[in-house]
């Protein structure tokens, strides 16, 4: 059905609360890959033939993940009048004690994580119910103490494959607003006023380059959601699309409209099928309903949103490689000016922004921008998602305000090393950003300070490195890395980073002479200075943090004498004696 | 060109995926992945890539660019089993690289070129049993190290967990 009024929104808002918080009991199934990938299709089916044997009155459903990853299968269970309790490592065999529980009106203690009592989706609140007093609330569990969940508000809670239950918690009600309203320019001016910056890693202000493009004269612009998350050990981006599909969406067909654009693309990687599948279904049952494609809720505006699946290439999350991707052409950025909010897919003036980003318009344009202030820092408002993971003892994602210092990351929630082992430093930023050292961990997490100690808010990735990593082996793998990445288009990138990675690779086999630290230090700033774009730009980053806080690790590599052949052999689980003197 | 071109069943499979993508923004991306999904040995023959050239009136040599440019693309046949091998940040602090170099040991593969420098492997048996591949990042950075063998994502892989996989493969129907 076609929503074309507000009657018609509230009849799919009370079709998806009846089956959200329905009067009985529901079962939620984490199925993001996280989920899968530990077995949750396996529990889910499980569940459906339980209930079905015992001809249970129960509700079931998949959803996201609701960040703990490391703890999957997540299974939500709730009863009318209770809290939700989400149940952790749940394997089929446990299926018949919850249901019992469940039945009997208590919680499976064993398995419980936590318990949500009332959530705030902040286009809705929900309240689930009290009680349950031997489990703890989800804000105090270590993993999620701090947590502001803006961006992942329905992620391990909605079903991301039925529209009705986004409606039910406040989806497109901020859509409904901004097209009711019709005043784009005062939109632009909540975004500004926001002060929300791009979540992709480069922190542009969103609401001056909306602006740019609004004020772009053309007979068609084009908007582009940059979902080609290549930064290895991120993955932010992929739950949220699996989670919370049409949060991304809506986001969109606000900036569509507001930016005067009747072209949608989203690019996403070939690499997360399970983000592709949803997002298709997400775009056919918004189309269903009415808010995407012509007349979208009957108020004369005209919105398509198309896919487009990346075929593995890194350079492509830059934003003018993207847009010769999308042409039909191998992945080679141009200079710019021009800039794509002039100039871009096929020549028009064109607006890419990261799916995080996406995801926090509603949110802003429902709340006001004094409201998304009040989170994160002077400087930085609002939250970002990051995916900690690596040597640290709870792996997920974590939504933290921005200037959260980066030890609340691996101590508090990240409950410190691996096995008890000590943490040496946390690379944030992937590729493009560097190593911050653990005597550096009071650093507040935001664009500025990550910036001064050389590395980069990037997408979000947070790897945490213990004693046992070599960290001239971990500058020498990203080097390997944006070698392979890199287009070949300018010189100082694709010549530089090859004899950048020889370099390396002397100091990882002991072959180098002391001298080449100096080389290599000259190397990584001529390559940052004269790149054509943001791959070479920032590829000497993890290179020139580690020589900057880890120099003895090169030292010790290098030089007469030199011991670490053995640690490049044996590194990363047989520690030798010369790795152990790099801590 | 000089390959020959692609028999009429083929032809006409073409045909439809361009005629499904032309004119959209990321045809071509769209085109050859999934003229590639199609074909049994999950690569674009030369004859293919011409085929499209003149069919969607794209210089040949941008068609070619764009095959060899994206990790995704394959001209060469691949092996009947795809172990993918996720070189992501967390996966290689938890030791993925050992977990390739034994995978290359257990099925005999080599790779040219110099050593340490696995980026972007792509390399098949000689009977086209196995193809080892590399990825960037699956993105289940959580579940670090990752393997996905013929689409299914495993993880906390160890030497010993992946060489039950390669085992329950070689056993199944003498493959």
């Amino acid at each position: 059905m076609r929503i074309q009024d507000i009657g018609g929104f509230n009849e799919v808002r009370e079709a998806g609360l009846a089956k959200y918080v329905p009067a009985r009991p529901r079962i939620a199934i984490g199925m993001g890959t996280c989920g899968t990938g530990n077995g949750a299709e396996g529990v889910y089916h499980a569940f459906a033939d339980e209930i079905n044997r015992r001809g249970m009155d129960a509700q079931l459903a998949p959803v996201g993940c609701f960040g703990f990853c490391a703890r999957e299968p997540l299974v939500n269970v709730w009863h009318p009048g209770r809290p939700l309790v989400i149940l952790q490592r749940v394997q089929a065999n446990d299926v018949n004690r919850i249901l019992d529980d469940l039945e009997a009106l208590r919680p499976t203690q064993d398995l419980a994580q936590c318990k949500i009592e009332d959530w705030d989706h902040f286009t809705a609140h929900i309240r689930f119910g009290a009680g349950y007093p031997e489990i703890p609330n989800w804000h105090e569990v270590p993993f999620f103490k701090g947590q502001k969940k803006i961006v992942l508000r329905n992620c391990g809670l909605v079903n991301p494959d039925d529209l009705e239950e986004y409606v039910a918690v406040g989806g497109y009600q901020a859509l409904y607003k901004v097209l009711i309203d019709n005043r784009p320019d005062v939109v632009i001016e909540q975004i500004k006023a926001a002060k929300l910056r791009g979540r992709g890693g480069a922190g542009y202000l969103t609401g001056i380059k909306w602006e740019f493009l609004r004020k772009a004269e053309a007979d068609c612009k084009y908007i582009i959601c940059n979902a080609d998350e290549g930064d290895p050990g991120a993955y932010m981006n992929r739950n949220e699309i699996e989670g919370d599909p049409h949060s991304l969406l809506e986001g969109m067909i606000i900036g569509g409209f507001v930016m005067g654009a009747s072209e949608g693309i989203i690019y996403v990687r070939a690499e997360y099928p399970l983000a592709v599948h949803r997002l298709h279904r997400a775009v056919e049952q918004a189309t269903e309903y009415g808010l995407l494609g012509e007349n979208i809720l009957g108020r004369g505006f005209d919105f398509n949103i198309q896919l487009v699946e990346g075929a593995g290439a890194f350079v492509c999350g830059e934003e003018t490689a993207l847009i010769a991707s999308l042409e039909g052409k191998a992945g080679r950025p141009w200079p710019r000016p021009p800039y794509p909010a002039k100039k871009g897919l096929y020549g028009k003036p064109t607006n890419i922004n990261n799916v995080e980003t996406w995801c926090n318009i509603a949110p802003i344009v429902s709340k006001g921008p004094a409201w998304f202030t009040q989170t994160g820092s002077p400087k930085s408002s609002g939250t970002k998602v990051f995916s900690l993971v690596g040597k640290v003892t709870n792996t997920g994602l974590v939504e933290m305000p921005l200037g959260t210092p980066l030890k609340t990351f691996v101590y508090d929630i990240g409950e410190g090393g691996l096995n008890g082992r000590q943490v040496k430093a946390v690379q944030t930023g992937g590729p493009s950003g560097g190593c911050i050292p653990q005597d550096m961990f009071d650093t507040p997490v935001d664009y500025e300070s990550l910036a001064q100690l050389g590395s980069i808010m990037g997408s979000g990735g947070m790897v945490v490195m213990d004693e046992d990593n070599c960290m001239v082996d971990v500058a020498r793998y990203f080097i390997e890395f944006t070698h392979s990445e890199s287009c070949g288009k300018c010189v100082p990138c694709r010549v530089g980073l090859d004899k950048g990675l020889r370099m390396l690779n002397a100091f990882t086999n002991g072959s180098a002479p002391l001298a080449s630290l100096e080389s290599l230090d000259e190397l990584g700033r001529m390559i940052r200075d004269t790149s054509l774009c943001g791959l070479g730009q920032s590829a000497p980053n993890p290179v020139l943090t580690t020589m900057r806080h880890f120099r003895h690790e090169f030292e010790i590599t290098s030089g007469p004498g030199a011991a670490a052949r053995e640690c490049a052999r044996t590194w990363p689980f047989r520690p030798a004696k010369t790795v152990a003197r790099c801590t | 060109m000089t390959a020959s071109s692609p028999n009429p069943a083929e032809q006409e499979f073409v045909d439809q995926v361009i005629a499904r993508h032309q004119g959209r923004p990321g045809a071509l991306l769209g085109i050859l992945e999934e003229v590639q999904g199609r074909h049994p040995n999950k690569y674009l023959p030369l004859e293919v890539l011409d085929y499209i050239a003149t069919k969607t009136g794209t210089p040949w040599a941008q068609v070619y660019s764009v095959a060899t440019f994206y990790a995704l693309f394959n001209l060469e046949p691949q092996g009947r089993h795809t172990v993918c091998i996720c070189r992501g940040t967390a996966c290689h602090t938890r030791g993925s690289r050992n977990l390739l170099e034994r995978l290359k040991l257990e099925l005999g593969l080599r790779s040219d070129g110099e050593e340490g420098s696995a980026d972007k492997l792509s390399l098949t048996t000689a009977d086209r049993r196995f193809t080892v591949r590399t990825v960037a990042c699956f993105g289940q950075c959580a579940l670090a190290p990752v393997v996905e063998v013929n689409h299914s994502i495993f993880g906390h892989v160890n030497e010993q967990s992946l060489q039950r996989e390669i085992e329950a493969i070689r056993h199944e129907g003498g493959k």
